[in-house]
């Protein structure tokens, strides 16, 4: 039972951050609780939700992927240029194969020439946000299409389609991770790939599917942002993958590998949203926000590594389990 | 040194590891640590050097008792622990002189520059003085196991050395390289430093010991001069009734070939031809390094393989792990940390690693539903079929102890339903009780016409449970033992000098 009370906690210490911003936030903004407001959240949340969702497969897997922010760039620019030529189909077909091949490049990089892949990403990351400024010369590129438009602006249900994105995202990758072989392969490779190769687990099969899961979010979440703006911008991922390990990291997923959920990766990107637009709300500096969004990472990986320190700190109610400490394991 | 433990006590949670433990060390002595795994040991290392506080109880030095606050504390006593896992305490990217003085506490070699010639003629000096040859200026990670551990003992005596703990040093030693520290071991006792050996070889035990005190649950059970014992009596000391199936080998041996190798060729091994029938155990004899590893990781695709490979009487290529385990091969590492289990994972998780896709729909290579129902199902028969003891098939399979672990790796390669199995070292790291009931594992297989080749550097262990050993020396197939022929010294003999 440990481990799924660990990640039942591990899920629980983000909805627990969730909670509390948003009943602090409830307390001192009027409109936070409002329907719209929430659904305006949730909106400005699906971006770089999409990227984390990519990201979390990335990082179950002990790697990292820092071309999310340049890939989703690139694959916009080359939608909206395919759009204006060929319609919304191939348009979208396009930015597709651009986020896959994009993700596809990684992983042969980090699996055939055995690169780390925060280097890897790293070169691609500049690779790619230089290849978007090339092509459109820096400037952006408007969008027409009514019908692409509808992917940002459009509501079903009276939610927003952005949103919608989002969780049918998140359903079908995170029923990926969590219940196929594939996801069991994330998690076994992440955890001990020597381990997993002697299984007779292709790991370098499964890393670079990986990268391409990850390229494709991201070309999927540079849809989202280019059919809000209505114009793909060369620069609209710039910083973004940030974002994403962020809200990964916050959901409790191990930088370390071998494990981490989705639905923690959900839940780690709606604290960031939420911030945000709690600072807006509040009419906090902008520049203030970057600074507390720090903090609140930092707060979130205390959480995750020292609940020990916090048992110790919280006075204790009733005789709580012990944690199982490393020295404990060697005993059982 | 003279080290008395009275009544030391410690607890994590509500797990009591050390219930009034009282024992002396007395200087020049070398004391046996045994029990099972989980009888307390680490934890007692632990307190010795400093790493915990005993809850209660006293730690007297030479009569004086004293408090190690923390691991420096020990040190300046003139302390030192050597871990199993001793690679931990070395830097890989430094060299041996560099290793050996990176404490420098008296800064000998210099204060803010240090004078790296001056270390290495100083630690030169120093391996020389202890009999050992290594070149101080290579790289630590270039050393073998051996070297590594001997540089260990070697940079524990660049300063006041009275007490030392060794932590189950040969697991990783060949027959050679352990007299080599059992030479020390000795030194060390004449230069009257206090030896606390621990160690699951009671071969070990008996011929290097003063004195034996096992630990089981915490308590000390046995405390008696070496001389004064055999090593039935601590065994029952270790395990608490008397075994006296230790080795409960079964021959199941029958006449169809299932695994034959002919004209095998690799990097480390040469013109293998072996044969082994369905339920039969062939041991491989020979020291660590004489291509034994080689071959069983090659005949599981790991290394290069020319020559032909038939399982059944069918030629099969074995160019990668999947191939071999879709011959139905099956390995079993020695090193179960690096490369056997995923820690941080269930139990369950890891037992049906290898076999997940007999429990998906979907035929894919990576894609399919896990019908959880299935796999609950089928690796549930295994783990209580191999007794594996997990409180729960979903808690990590870190939280096992060392012979439950390799239990679960069993039910890994069980789950495969293997016709070959390979196993290296399978109950290297495991207690005494553990051992007889992998060796109760390892019939089971056979009695299901499993064909296994066993490598294990524990003689009586592949002496007991082998139906025949062939001997291997510098990648060759030197000898074939059966029957009478059977026995430690014939290994050996053929091992280090071949045929004579």
């Amino acid at each position: 039972m440990t481990s799924k009370l660990k990640t039942v906690a591990g899920r629980l210490r983000a909805v627990w951050m969730l909670l509390l911003v948003g009943v602090v936030l409830s307390v001192t903004s009027p409109v936070f609780l409002t329907p719209t407001n929430l659904l305006n959240v949730a909106l400005a949340t699906s971006v770089a939700a999409l990227l984390a969702a990519g990201q979390t497969y990335v990082i179950i897997l002990a790697e990292i992927d820092l071309s999310v922010g340049s890939a989703l760039g690139f694959s916009a620019v080359v939608t909206a240029l395919t759009l204006g030529t060929y319609g919304l189909v191939p348009a979208l077909a396009a930015g597709l194969a651009t986020g896959a091949a994009i993700g596809l490049i990684n992983g042969l990089l980090v699996t055939r020439t055995r690169m780390p892949s925060f280097i890897a990403t790293l070169a691609t990351m500049s690779v790619f946000a230089g290849l978007t400024l090339h092509i459109t010369s820096g400037n952006p590129i408007p969008v027409t299409d009514y019908d692409f438009q509808g992917i940002g602006q459009a509501r079903f249900a009276g939610v927003p389609v952005p949103v919608w994105i989002m969780l049918v995202a998140f359903g079908v990758f995170g029923f990926v991770l969590a219940r196929t072989r594939f996801g069991r392969y994330v998690y076994a490779t992440g955890d001990n790939v020597e381990a997993a190769r002697l299984s007779g687990i292709r790991v370098h099969r499964v890393k670079v599917l990986a990268f391409v899961i990850s390229g494709v979010l991201a070309s999927l979440a540079g849809f989202v942002i280019t059919a809000r703006l209505s114009t793909a911008q060369p620069t609209a991922g710039a910083g973004l993958e940030l974002d994403a390990i962020a809200a990964v990291i916050i959901g409790g997923t191990s930088l370390a590998g071998g494990r981490g959920t989705l639905l923690g990766t959900l839940v780690g990107a709606l604290v960031l949203g939420v911030i945000d637009n709690g600072m807006n709300l509040l009419d906090v500096s902008p520049f203030l926000q970057d600074v507390v969004k720090g903090l609140v990472i930092l707060l979130a990986v205390f959480l995750d590594r020292n609940v020990d320190v916090l048992r110790r700190l919280v006075p204790r109610r009733a005789a709580q389990p012990p944690a199982r400490t490393p020295e404990l394991a060697q005993h059982i | 040194m003279h080290l008395q433990l009275a009544d030391v006590r410690k607890s994590f949670g509500d797990n009591s590891v050390l219930r009034g433990v009282s024992f002396d060390v007395g200087p020049g002595e070398v004391v046996a640590l045994v029990g099972e795994n989980g009888a307390g040991k680490s934890t007692l290392t632990r307190v010795i050097s400093g790493a915990h506080q005993p809850d209660s109880g006293r730690l007297l030095i030479d009569g004086t008792p004293t408090v190690l606050k923390d691991p420096q504390a020990a040190m300046a006593q003139g302390i030192e622990v050597i871990y199993q896992e001793f690679q931990q305490n070395l830097f890989p990217h430094l060299s041996v002189a560099e290793n050996m003085y990176v404490l420098d506490r008296e800064r000998v070699f210099g204060r803010l520059f240090v004078s790296k010639q001056r270390m290495a003629a100083e630690a030169g000096r120093a391996l020389r003085r202890l009999g050992m040859e290594i070149d101080v200026h290579r790289q630590v990670g270039e050393l073998s196991v051996a070297e590594r551990q001997m540089l260990e003992i070697a940079k524990a005596m660049t300063h006041e050395l009275r007490l030392i703990i060794l932590d189950e040093p040969t697991a990783a030693l060949d027959e050679q390289e352990s007299e080599q520290l059992f030479a020390q071991v000795n030194r060390l006792r004449e230069a009257g430093v206090s030896v606390i050996y621990i160690s699951h070889r009671l071969d070990e035990v008996f011929a290097l010991s003063d004195r034996v005190v096992v630990l089981r649950d915490g308590r000390v059970t046995l405390d008696a001069p070496t001389g004064q014992l055999t090593p039935a009596q601590v065994v029952t000391a270790m395990v608490g009734d008397a075994v006296d199936d230790f080795y409960p080998k079964e021959r199941n041996a029958g006449d169809e070939v299932v695994l034959e190798v002919r004209g095998g060729n690799g990097a480390r091994f040469h013109d293998i031809d072996l044969q082994v029938r369905a339920g039969e155990v062939v041991g491989i004899g020979g020291v660590v390094g004489c291509g034994r590893s080689d071959l069983l990781r090659a005949l599981f695709g790991l290394q290069p393989l020319t020559g032909s490979v038939l399982v059944g009487g069918s030629a099969v290529r074995v160019a990668s792990v999947e191939d071999a385990i879709g011959s139905r091969i099956a390995y079993l590492s020695p090193d179960r940390q690096a490369e056997g289990l995923c820690m941080g994972q269930s139990v369950e998780a890891n037992v049906s690693l290898a076999s997940l896709r007999a429990f998906s729909s979907g035929g894919g290579p990576l894609i399919g539903v896990v019908r959880r129902a299935k796999e609950r199902a089928a690796t549930g028969a295994v783990i209580s079929d191999l007794r594996v003891r997990a409180a729960s098939p979903s808690i990590a399979v870190s939280s096992l102890s060392g012979g439950n672990q390799q239990k679960a790796l069993f039910a890994k390669w069980v789950m495969t339903r293997p016709r070959v199995l390979l196993m290296d070292e399978p109950t290297r790291g495991v207690d005494v009780g553990a051992k007889t009931e992998i060796y109760r594992i390892i019939n089971q297989l056979t009695a299901d016409g499993v064909a296994v080749l066993l490598v294990s550097s524990d003689l009586p262990e592949l002496v007991a449970m082998s139906d025949r050993v062939v001997v291997m020396r510098e990648g060759r197939f030197v000898a074939e033992l059966t029957g009478d022929g059977l026995d430690e010294q014939s290994i050996l003999k053929h091992a280090l000098v071949g045929a004579a």
